[in-house]
């Protein structure tokens, strides 16, 4: 691809997106008021605010998906490459797979998925 | 001016410019989704190079994974509603300078190198190709280090249960 053509299509976007919102605000009727204003949540009147702090059991569902998340990084390749490579690949992440399983298993054991 | 250098010089300046608002932002969760911008913009320039791989990589980890343990770890802070204090003017003066420093430093080198295109060809590393050396048990071939680093992976899962149950029956 080259890159005029990815410039036009990112010109076209910006155009197109642009285009759509200036015109929904030059030629849309306009009201305010301050109950418009207010944040929407299910129809329930919000309290307080959105930043407050998370328990800390949050954390290590963070830590476990960025396990899984470099886990990830490894099966792209071989998606691409398993066809090519054939049997010896699909044994090979199955052992892969699985070793991390255990970790899996382990914090299933540990109760570290349990939400207390 | 080559359209891949417009390009280039926007994705450069997109970077610049979250970088700059990432550090000098007063408010700690705006700075991490800036430095989310940032390193997306890493992502970017890898793609630019062809090198679909470690940007597939970046955008995985790093703008994926990193930044939400970053988040995660703002919000289980108190006061994430608080503006930060400014920095002394020392401190800043100190960072500036090593900043600086090390701005010079890259810059010299850069000029003073003297860089070589090779002739030969070099290895092509398309996703494809990475994914048959990863499998490959023959010569060149990484199954190894590839079962290995499921190992690393199982130690640095565990480890990190274990450090976290155990503050959780303390408290």
């Amino acid at each position: 691809m080259s890159s005029e053509a990815l410039i036009i299509f990112f010109l076209g976007g910006v155009v197109m997106v642009g285009a759509g919102i200036l015109a929904s605000n030059l030629l849309a009727p306009k009201s305010s008021n301050l109950q418009k204003a207010e944040p929407y949540e299910c129809g329930v009147p919000t309290q307080g605010t959105s930043w407050i702090q998370f328990r800390v059991g949050y954390y290590l569902f963070a830590i476990l998906f960025l396990i899984f998340d470099v886990e990830t990084v490894f099966i792209f390749p071989w998606a691409v490459a398993m066809k090519k490579v054939g049997l010896s690949a699909f044994i090979e992440i199955l052992l892969f797979l699985i070793i991390l399983g255990l970790g899996l298993l382990y914090a299933w054991k540990k109760k570290a998925l349990k939400w207390e | 001016m080559a359209t891949s250098a417009i390009i280039f010089y926007t994705i450069a300046g997109i970077m610049i410019i979250f970088s700059l608002l990432a550090v000098t932002s007063r408010r700690i969760l705006r700075a991490a989704v800036y430095l989310l911008f940032a390193l997306a913009g890493t992502a970017a320039l890898y793609f630019m190079l062809d090198y679909q791989f470690l940007a597939a990589v970046q955008l995985i980890v790093y703008a994926g994974g990193i930044v939400v343990l970053i988040i995660f770890s703002i919000l289980l802070t108190t006061h994430i509603n608080e503006k930060l204090e400014k920095p002394a003017w020392g401190k800043v003066f100190i960072t500036a300078t090593l900043v600086l420093g090390g701005l010079m430093l890259t810059l010299f080198v850069l000029t003073n190198h003297e860089f070589v295109l090779g002739t030969e060809p070099t290895a092509e590393a398309t996703v494809s190709v990475i994914g048959e050396r990863l499998l490959g048990y023959q010569a060149g071939g990484y199954v190894l280090p590839f079962e290995v680093i499921s190992i690393l992976l199982l130690a640095a899962m565990i480890g990190a249960i274990v450090i976290a149950k155990r503050n959780s029956t303390k408290s």
